[in-house]
């Protein structure tokens, strides 16, 4: 996969098209704003959907219901009942279908509607009416293909290699953030930040307060590093469009969190609209046999909290940060990472927004 | 902020319970013995030993109960 080629292969040139769970016109900003499409995201941890259990979730200033059915599987609907709209998430889980409140309408996991109670037989029953996203559970966490147009096909789905990999121990972690998804993006691709902001963490008070950074092209992403120091601090980071879009970068431990290098982590930042972000996090580490049984040990007991503190500072800057924050700056080389993660999707949100106005693309 | 209150926070997502004395004790323990430098295991266990904490049975820990220990309360 390039970096070209990350979007769904969504038809292009014709009559004028709505975004999924969209009633108005969008504009390149508009997306921009919201989240690009035609991605998979996640989008809440498992545990957070028990079985018989339904929740409602803003994802991409959509509404959507998310249901797990008795054998187990979630699914994604959109939050609105195809007969006059209510969310399907105040009305009733009947197992494989939700039931919505107002007039008893029966949708069920891929957005059919099976009953129609106040009127049977009518034609909105057998009718797929309803918004319904294709879903995977991995990772302990809830996956969902977010398609631009109806007509989008969903790409494979593929987790990010470190949570693949058996030798790699993780912890899941979320959070919601009142802030918007790019501040994220913006906030990961600039390691610089963590000799400033995260001195004072365990695990990133070494090294030097100047560096010199590079890009690295891949064939999936880009590398943004340091080419003066590496392993001491959070000195490079690697950003990977594929099936979805996320960060990777290491940090090294102190030595009392003990044998196995450095923690890995991998990072997505979903969003929930203009102004708030879903934050998905796995904290990982390279570790077997006692090393690893330990880890974990020390993960629950003491590091968790401590890798909390580090996000809880990053939270502050980003929900602290004006919303036009990102005009008007004055960037200097440490930015190169930053400018080329915003004209990415600068690129990829004027793209979607022709594809809706049938543009040939 | 918009609905900042209504936001998820949570630090502790990995054990919903407080973490106990014991726990605290033998974290605290085994990130001191580590924080000297000693990265093995047989190191890590004399060390816990001379620390004064005894395993739950009220022996001397060994490989064998520390690993059971570890995977018990790890995962």
């Amino acid at each position: 996969m390039t970096t070209a080629t990350t979007s769904a292969p969504t038809a292009t040139g014709g009559p004028k098209k709505r975004a999924v769970g969209v009633r108005k016109d969008m504009t390149a900003a508009d997306i921009a704003a919201t989240g690009l499409r035609d991605r998979w995201y996640p989008i809440l941890p498992s545990r957070m959907v028990r079985p018989g259990e339904s929740k409602k979730v803003t994802r991409l200033s959509v509404d959507w219901v998310l249901f797990r059915d008795p054998r187990g599987t979630v699914h994604m609907l959109e939050d609105r009942c195809p007969h006059r709209s209510a969310p399907l998430s105040v009305g009733q889980h009947l197992g494989d279908r939700l039931a919505c409140k107002y007039h008893g309408v029966q949708v069920d996991g891929s957005g059919t509607v099976v009953s129609v109670p106040g009127m049977p037989g009518c034609a909105l029953e057998g009718k797929q009416a309803t918004v319904s996203l294709q879903v995977v559970e991995a990772a302990d966490t809830i996956f969902a293909f977010v398609p631009l147009t109806r007509d989008s096909e969903p790409t494979p789905f593929v987790l990010p290699d470190r949570l693949t990999d058996e030798a790699v121990s993780w912890f899941p972690n979320f959070a919601e953030w009142a802030g918007p998804w790019r501040f994220y993006m913006d906030n990961v691709l600039d390691p610089m930040h963590g000799a400033f902001l995260h001195r004072d963490s365990h695990s990133m008070f070494g090294g030097d307060t100047s560096a010199r950074f590079r890009i690295r092209e891949t064939d999936r992403g880009f590398f943004f590093e340091k080419t003066d120091q590496v392993g001491v601090n959070f000195d490079w980071v690697e950003y990977v469009r594929g099936s979805m879009d996320y960060v990777d970068l290491e940090i090294p431990y102190a030595p009392n969190a003990g044998p196995g290098g450095v923690f890995g982590i991998v990072g997505m930042a979903t969003p929930i609209d203009a102004d708030n972000s879903a934050i998905f996090h796995w904290r990982t580490r390279r570790v077997a046999g006692w090393e690893r049984e330990v880890w974990r040990f020390l993960y629950r007991t003491r590091l968790e909290a401590r890798h909390w503190e580090v996000l809880e500072q990053d939270r502050e800057v980003l929900e602290a940060l004006a919303a036009d924050a990102d005009h008007e700056e004055h960037l200097y080389q440490h930015d190169l990472g930053v400018s080329r993660i915003r004209r990415i999707y600068r690129a990829d949100a004027k793209k979607q927004a022709a594809i809706l106005a049938g543009a040939p693309v | 902020m918009p609905e900042k209150a209504a936001h998820y926070l949570a630090p502790d997502q990995t054990h919903p319970e407080p973490i106990s004395p014991y726990e605290t004790k033998l974290s605290g323990s085994i990130m001191e013995v580590f924080g000297r430098g000693t990265h093995d295991l047989p190191g890590l266990i004399a060390g816990l030993n001379e620390l004064g904490l005894h395993a739950p049975d009220g022996q001397a820990w060994n490989e064998h109960n520390f690993r059971a220990e570890m995977r018990r309360l790890g995962d």
